[in-house]
């Protein structure tokens, strides 16, 4: 069974009277353990693809199948529960909280879930670990540099040992030296078995994947298997 | 979601703006202080007049010419009345009118100044029985002593000066023996009063007493009295003493129609009633314009939550996209509106319980008056329960609005 499944998705937005059509019936597969890469030019629907497989918005018409449950029925609490349990989120912005240490930020979605209180700690530090950030455990998210605020949203996003990581741009606001560090790291998370797409529209970024989907004017433009010329483990 | 966590966040949310939650909460410490304070001090000022009262005896009963004083024409009507007189008094020293009344002491209030020599001084001059004084306030003369029942008989021109009254007009000479000038009239002073300060009404140190006949006759040249003291056997009913009192007096003015009494009875139950009443009525009114200080902040309260959800867009999106529900983002922003508001309830009552005890010291070190500091527990209780149930109200809805945020919009927000 795929992870994700969409069958002809659409998403129109309405205001005002005026309609405006995003995605014009978008259809995909993704298997667990698999790293794709949507790119597509800015205005190209692929943020509002990323928001609807990631349960923060609703598709207008189409199904969509997450872990073989269809997310249409699935009330507000229980997108939130899923979100929470086995959906990461990497953002192009960071969005940490401010005045708020690494290790507390990293710990943020475990005070939404059902793991005990005492395996807080011990779960954020594991994430942070595979980040390469235990150094930083108490630092400030002003005191740290670009990448590794964005390493942080990566452990945070890994925290509750989630089916699948999105990213947004991880690498959108970062240099390109410092970019390939994170998709690096994002890279091996997949090598450990996550699911991993990346929304991208820098080339370099999307080579990291196995498999890239391009989106123009809201379809599929190409959906292709490739390899992954950047990693270390490419075979 | 464990509480304990939102609880640590909202207060790190509160402190990263220290200055601005220390205003938003100002309103709510000015309204929860005006009224702890308020009460604080309506039952301190209570409790100082009724024990001022209450020193006067429950035995004491006062009858006053006139009519029991509902409107400010009832008060000059008193001071006109010209209903108590002598025979009066005897009436009711007649123990088959009042049976279990111990004494009855006219007083005649004497308007004007004592002078002796050069000096002048304004004291409450008061005719009055010998041993009134002493009976019913117990302060005696500890220089010569009171003027005697003999002197009343024989309009004798004799005075007792308080301690202050002997100060001003004698300074350190002797004033035993020496004459005073009185409306006119030499009076020679027979006794001096130790100081004693406020009792009850009086400040017996500012005080000139003498036969209630010579300053009927003498002085003032009236057959009336002001006031009559009256005073219940220990033990008696005073309220039937009271009635009897009423029935006698009726019977001798021939008033059959109680509405058309022309003296009234005053007993310290009386006062004490009253004086409840009032202070009760009066700390009501004030809390009441108090609250409204406290809607205002409520008010403030909500303006500053609204524009914190709006500026914190962006946390509350990350915060849903990570799986907190609508339910935890509507508790996070309840409880810092909570706890602003029962931070302000609590700031706002220790400042009031502060002033208050300050006031008590203040008004027993400075002007001695025995003014106790109360811990109003009923009135804390309120402000930090009136001032959380305003966390409550003026936080529902801006929390209610950050809950509903949608994350992709709040993402969005740069």
């Amino acid at each position: 069974m795929a992870l994700i499944q969409l069958e002809n998705i659409t998403k129109e937005y309405t205001s005002e009277e005026t309609a405006t059509s995003v995605l014009h019936g978008i259809s995909f597969s993704i298997e667990e353990g698999e790293f794709v890469s949507i790119m597509g030019p800015s205005g190209s629907g692929k943020s509002t693809l990323l928001h609807i497989l990631g349960l923060l918005d609703r598709q207008t018409t189409g199904s969509y199948l997450f872990a073989g449950q269809d997310t249409l029925i699935l009330s507000d609490l229980e997108r939130a529960r899923i979100r929470n349990a086995s959906i990461g989120f990497v953002f192009q912005a960071f969005h940490l909280l401010k005045r708020t240490t690494v290790l507390e930020n990293v710990m943020l979605p475990l005070y939404y879930s059902q793991v005990p209180k005492k395996e807080y700690e011990q779960k954020a530090k594991i994430a942070l670990e595979h980040v390469g950030l235990m150094h930083r455990l108490s630092h400030m998210p002003s005191q740290l540099s670009g990448g590794e605020r964005q390493r942080v949203a990566i452990a945070r996003a890994l925290v509750n040992d989630p089916k699948i990581i999105f990213a947004d741009e991880p690498t959108g606001n970062l240099d390109s030296k410092t970019g390939r560090s994170v998709m690096r790291t994002i890279e091996k998370l997949h090598q450990q078995g996550k699911t991993i797409i990346v929304i991208t529209h820098e080339t370099t970024a999307a080579e990291y994947a196995n498999r890239i989907i391009t989106i123009a004017d809201g379809l599929i433009g190409s959906d292709r298997e490739v390899v992954s010329t950047h990693s270390h483990y490419a075979k | 979601m464990n509480i304990n966590a939102t609880i640590k966040t909202s207060i790190r949310a509160l402190k990263a703006n220290w200055g601005r939650s220390l205003l938003t909460i100002l309103g709510i410490v000015i309204g929860v202080m005006a009224i702890v304070l308020v009460i604080a001090l309506g039952q301190g000022a209570q409790k100082l007049i009724l024990n001022q009262v209450q020193s006067i005896g429950a035995n004491t009963i006062i009858l006053r010419p006139g009519r029991q004083p509902t409107q400010p024409t009832d008060a000059a009507e008193t001071l006109l009345s010209d209903s108590l007189k002598q025979r009066d008094v005897d009436a009711l020293l007649k123990p088959v009118n009042v049976p279990d009344l111990q004494t009855a002491d006219p007083a005649v209030l004497v308007p004007g100044v004592i002078s002796y020599q050069n000096s002048v001084y304004r004291a409450t001059v008061l005719g009055w029985t010998p041993n009134a004084l002493g009976e019913v306030f117990n302060v005696y003369p500890d220089q010569g002593s009171f003027f005697s029942q003999d002197d009343v008989k024989t309009y004798a021109k004799v005075i007792v000066i308080g301690s202050k009254v002997k100060q001003e007009l004698f300074g350190d000479s002797d004033a035993l023996g020496q004459f005073v000038t009185v409306h006119g009239q030499k009076l020679q002073v027979v006794g001096i009063l130790p100081s004693k300060g406020q009792v009850t009404a009086f400040n017996v140190d500012d005080i000139g007493l003498l036969p209630y006949s010579t300053a009927q006759k003498t002085l003032l040249g009236i057959d009336y009295f002001h006031e009559i003291f009256l005073r219940a056997k220990p033990d008696a009913d005073v309220d039937q003493v009271a009635a009897d009192i009423t029935a006698t007096l009726r019977e001798t003015h021939n008033i059959s129609d109680p509405s058309k009494d022309d003296f009234f009875v005053v007993t310290q139950k009386t006062i004490v009633a009253t004086v409840s009443t009032v202070t009760q009525v009066l700390t009501i009114f004030l809390v009441a314009i108090a609250s409204i200080s406290l809607m205002v902040g409520g008010i403030g309260i909500m303006n500053i939550m609204l524009v914190s959800v709006t500026e914190r867009t962006q946390e509350i999106g990350l915060r849903k996209a990570v799986g907190a529900t609508n339910e935890n983002i509507l508790l996070q922003f309840m409880i810092e509106a909570l706890i602003l508001t029962f931070a302000g309830g609590v700031l706002g009552t220790s400042i009031a319980i502060t002033i208050s005890a300050l006031v008590s010291t203040i008004a027993q070190t400075y002007f001695a008056l025995d003014w106790p500091f109360t811990l109003p527990l009923g009135a804390i209780a309120l402000g930090v329960g009136v001032s959380t149930a305003i966390g409550l109200i003026f936080g529902l809805y801006p929390a209610r609005k950050a809950a509903a945020k949608d994350p992709i919009e709040a993402l969005r927000f740069e």
